[in-house]
C-alpha cells in the first residue's frame, strides 16, 4: 500500500539514498546529508507547530507501507523569498519601431525580478525510478493538492512550481552557459549545487541586475528559455492539466518555466470534496474495473496522511475504506476525509 | 596654394563627389546632394552668426585649390554635439560582481546610454582627397579648427570632443553593429548608416536598446573592438593625441569607435600659437614652415605657409600669403609650429 506522510526523522537515511539518485537539476534536493538534516527538521517543526508561513517547508514522504521504505519526496514552501531573496527572470517584450524606416522589431527581454516573492511553491518532487508506475507519480505531486485544499489559510493565494530547464545529457545547460557562465566561472552544476544548499542568493547577487536583450544570447540558449528537460515533460504536462500556466517567468540559472497558479483554480482543489468515511471489512477490491482513482486525505494537518481509492468506494456522500487504509490513513467510520478524482473526470 | 576656408554653395558639386569617394565611413557628411545643401547652409548661417542658428552652430571648412577651385578636403565643427538633439553614446563603465562566500570577484563591462556629451563641441565631418593624406595638408584641414576655436573661444564649448571611426571587418561590415545594433533594426550597418545620414543620428539613436549592455553578452569580435579606432583612422588619432586629446569613457553606440576629448586651453596648437600684426613685403625668403591664419571668424583662412618669427609684434609676410590669407598690412595673423 502506498501513502503519502508528513517527512520525519527516522527517514533520514532514506532520503539521503534518494537524493543521491535526483541527478542535476532538482535543486531543491541537494545529495548534501547535513542540508537534508535541516530540511527534515523544519518541516517536522512546520507540521507540529503550524509555523508562520514565512518560514513553513512541508515535506512529504511516499511510503511502500509494505517495505516500510520511502520511495519518494514532495514539498510546499508556503511562502517564498521571505527569508532569502527569490529570484526569477520575467520574459517581457521590447519593441523598436519606426514607420518611416519601416522598421518593427520586438526584442525579448528578460527582466530580473523578485515577483514571486510571497508565493507558495510546489517543489521536491522526486520518485524513486522503481515506483514511476500505478500512479505514484500523480498520488505523490497531487496530495500537495489536496493539503492546500484542507488548509487554505496556511498558504498564499498563488502557488507555483519551478520546472527543471533543459540541459544536455552531459549536463550542461545551454542557458547557463550563454549568461550565467558569463558573469562568474562556475559550471552548471556547481551552480545548481550551491542554490539546493541555500545560496541562491549569494549566486543570484552575482548575476546580472539590468535587463537581458534575449538576442544577445547564443541561439541554443534562445531556443531553451522556457523550455523544461524532457525528464520534467510528464510533470507539467501534468501540472498545466491541474490548471498552471506559464506566465513568462523563469528560472535564472537555466532558463526553465516557473508555472503558477492560484490555488483556487487548480482543479484537484476546486473539484474536491469533502465526505464521511465508512471502514468496511473484506472490502472488494475493484481497481481492476476501471474504476477511477481518488485520492482521500484525512484532513489531519500534523498526521497529514493521503492514498489513493478506487472511486466504486465512493458513494453519495460516503467513501468506504478498508480497515488496513483507515489504519494507514488514522481514521475511524464517520471522520470526515476530503477527496477528488486524481485525474480530471471527463463528463 | 590649398586654403582652408568656409563652405559655400559653390562648394557643393565639389563635396559631393568627395563625400561619394568616401563611401559611408562618415556619417555627419551625408552623401546626398540636398543635406549637403543643408549643411553649407547651416555653416554659411553660422559663420554669419545668424540668429537662426544659435545654440546649434554648424560650420564647415572646406580644403581649395585656390588655382583650380577642387575642393580637396572638408572639416567640421558642430558648436553643440547633437545640434539641439540629444546626441548619443554609450559610457563604458564596469560592474563588479563579487561575492565573499564564493570567492568571486568578477569585474563586468557594461555600457550605457548616455547624452552627457550632448552640447560639448564636436569636430566632425573630416575627409581628404587620398592623395592629400599623407602630406601636411592632412593637418592643415585638420588643425585649422585648432585655430578657429582656440582664436574664437567664446564661441565653442570649452570641452572639444571628436568621435573616431571603429573597426569594420575585411567584408565592410561592422562586429559592434552586428553583435549589437542589428538585433534591434534589423539592417546592415551601411543602410543604418544612410538613414543616419538623411534623418539624423539623434532619430536612429532614439531607436536603440536603452537598457545598459552587457559587453560579455556581445560577440568576441565585438567585444575585441569596443572604443577602439578603425586603422584608417589611426593618422588622425595620431594627430589628436598630439594635440592632447585622450581617449573618455565615450563609444559610438552604432560602431564602437572610441570619442577623443580634450580642454580646449589643454590642446597643443592653442597653447603654443601667436598672434601677430602683419608687415607685408614684395617677398620674404626662407623660414620655417606654420599653419597660419587670419584673425576673421566669418571670413576665416588658414595655410601652411612659410615665416621668419622674430622678437617683436610684428612678423613679415609676402604678397601671396597677405592674398590667400585676405589680410592687409597691420592687420593680425595667427600662426602655430606645423
Amino acid at each position: 500500500m502506498m501513502i503519502i506522510r508528513p517527512i520525519n526523522a527516522n527517514d533520514f537515511t532514506d532520503l539521503c539514498h534518494l537524493a543521491k539518485n535526483t541527478g542535476f537539476g532538482v535543486t531543491s534536493l541537494p545529495d548534501n546529508p547535513d542540508l537534508l538534516q535541516t530540511k527534515i527538521e523544519k518541516a517536522e517543526k512546520a507540521f507540529a507547530e503550524k509555523v508562520d508561513p514565512s518560514h513553513a517547508k512541508y515535506m512529504f514522504v511516499l511510503e511502500d507501507t509494505n517495505s516500510k521504505k520511502i520511495v519518494g519526496v514532495c514539498g510546499i514552501e508556503a511562502q517564498v523569498g521571505l527569508e532569502e531573496v527569490w529570484y526569477n527572470y520575467r520574459i517581457s517584450t521590447t519593441v523598436n519601431a519606426s514607420i518611416e524606416l519601416g522598421v518593427h522589431n520586438q526584442t525579448p527581454t528578460l527582466y530580473l525580478t523578485n515577483d514571486l516573492t510571497g508565493c507558495s511553491e510546489v517543489c521536491s518532487l522526486f520518485l524513486d525510478a522503481c515506483y514511476r508506475k500505478n500512479s505514484n507519480g500523480l498520488l505523490l505531486s497531487k496530495s500537495r493538492f489536496l493539503f492546500l485544499a484542507d488548509f487554505p489559510e496556511m498558504f498564499s493565494e498563488k502557488v507555483f512550481a519551478e520546472m527543471r530547464g533543459y540541459s544536455d545529457e552531459q549536463g550542461h545547460s545551454p542557458f547557463w552557459e550563454a549568461l550565467g557562465k558569463k558573469f562568474f566561472t562556475m559550471e552548471f552544476s556547481r551552480a545548481d549545487y550551491l542554490t539546493g544548499v541555500g545560496g541562491k542568493a549569494f549566486i543570484a547577487e552575482l548575476m546580472p541586475k539590468y535587463p537581458i536583450y534575449l538576442p544577445f544570447l547564443s541561439k541554443e540558449a534562445q531556443k531553451v528559455v522556457g523550455l523544461v528537460h524532457e525528464n520534467t515533460e510528464p510533470a507539467r504536462a501534468m501540472l498545466e492539466a491541474e490548471g498552471f500556466n506559464f506566465n513568462g517567468f523563469i528560472d535564472i540559472f537555466d532558463g526553465g518555466p516557473a508555472i503558477e497558479a492560484f490555488v483556487n483554480n487548480i482543479r484537484a482543489v476546486r473539484e474536491s470534496f469533502k465526505l464521511h468515511a465508512q471502514v468496511v471489512k473484506n472490502l472488494k477490491d475493484t481497481n481492476g474495473n476501471n474504476q477511477p482513482l481518488y485520492l482521500v486525505s484525512n484532513r489531519a494537518f500534523s498526521n497529514y496522511r493521503v492514498a489513493l481509492v478506487s472511486g466504486s468506494s465512493i458513494c453519495q456522500d460516503t467513501v468506504d475504506i478498508s480497515v488496513e487504509l483507515a489504519e494507514q490513513l488514522q481514521i475511524r467510520s464517520g471522520d470526515i476525509v476530503r477527496a477528488v478524482s486524481l485525474r480530471e473526470v471527463k463528463r | 596654394m590649398l586654403i582652408v576656408r568656409p563652405s559655400t554653395f559653390s562648394d557643393l558639386a565639389s563635396i559631393e563627389k568627395l563625400a561619394n569617394h568616401n563611401s559611408a565611413k562618415i556619417s555627419t557628411l551625408p552623401q546626398q546632394r540636398d543635406k549637403l545643401s543643408e549643411k553649407i547652409d547651416a555653416s554659411t548661417r553660422s559663420f554669419a552668426a545668424d540668429e537662426s542658428m544659435e545654440g546649434k552652430e554648424q560650420f564647415l571648412l572646406v580644403m581649395e585649390n585656390s588655382e583650380t577651385g577642387e575642393v580637396l578636403g572638408t572639416a567640421g565643427i558642430d558648436r553643440c554635439a547633437g545640434n539641439g538633439q540629444p546626441f548619443y553614446n554609450y559610457r563604458q563603465d564596469e560592474l563588479i560582481h563579487s561575492s565573499h562566500q564564493l570567492h568571486v570577484n568578477n569585474h563586468i563591462p557594461v555600457l550605457y546610454m548616455t547624452h552627457e556629451l550632448t552640447g560639448k563641441t564636436l569636430f566632425c565631418s573630416l575627409s581628404i582627397d587620398s592623395k592629400y593624406r599623407n602630406t601636411d595638408y592632412f593637418e592643415l584641414l585638420s588643425r585649422s579648427r585648432l585655430l578657429l576655436i582656440g582664436l574664437f573661444k567664446e564661441r565653442f564649448d570649452e570641452d572639444i570632443i571628436i568621435e573616431i571611426q571603429g573597426v569594420s571587418d575585411e567584408d565592410g561590415g561592422y562586429p559592434f553593429w552586428d553583435s549589437l545594433g542589428r538585433h534591434f533594426f534589423d539592417m546592415d550597418f551601411a543602410t543604418a548608416d544612410y538613414y543616419s545620414g538623411i534623418k539624423s543620428k539623434t532619430f536612429i539613436a532614439e531607436l536603440m536598446p536603452s537598457h545598459p549592455i552587457y559587453v560579455p553578452l556581445l560577440s568576441e569580435e565585438a567585444q575585441t573592438v569596443v572604443g577602439r579606432p578603425n586603422a584608417l583612422a589611426e593618422k588622425n588619432c595620431q594627430l589628436l593625441h598630439r594635440e592632447g586629446f585622450r581617449v573618455g569613457k565615450h563609444i559610438d553606440i552604432f560602431d564602437g569607435g572610441p570619442t577623443l576629448e580634450a580642454h580646449v586651453n589643454h590642446l597643443n596648437t592653442v597653447k603654443s600659437m601667436q598672434s601677430k600684426s602683419t608687415k607685408v613685403s614684395e617677398s620674404t625668403r626662407g623660414g620655417v614652415k606654420y599653419l597660419i591664419c587670419n584673425g576673421s571668424f566669418s571670413d576665416f583662412r588658414c595655410v601652411v605657409g612659410q615665416l621668419t618669427d622674430g622678437i617683436g609684434d610684428v612678423i613679415r609676410i609676402n604678397q601671396t600669403l597677405a592674398k590667400d590669407l585676405n589680410v592687409s598690412e597691420n592687420e593680425c595673423i595667427t600662426f602655430a609650429a606645423l
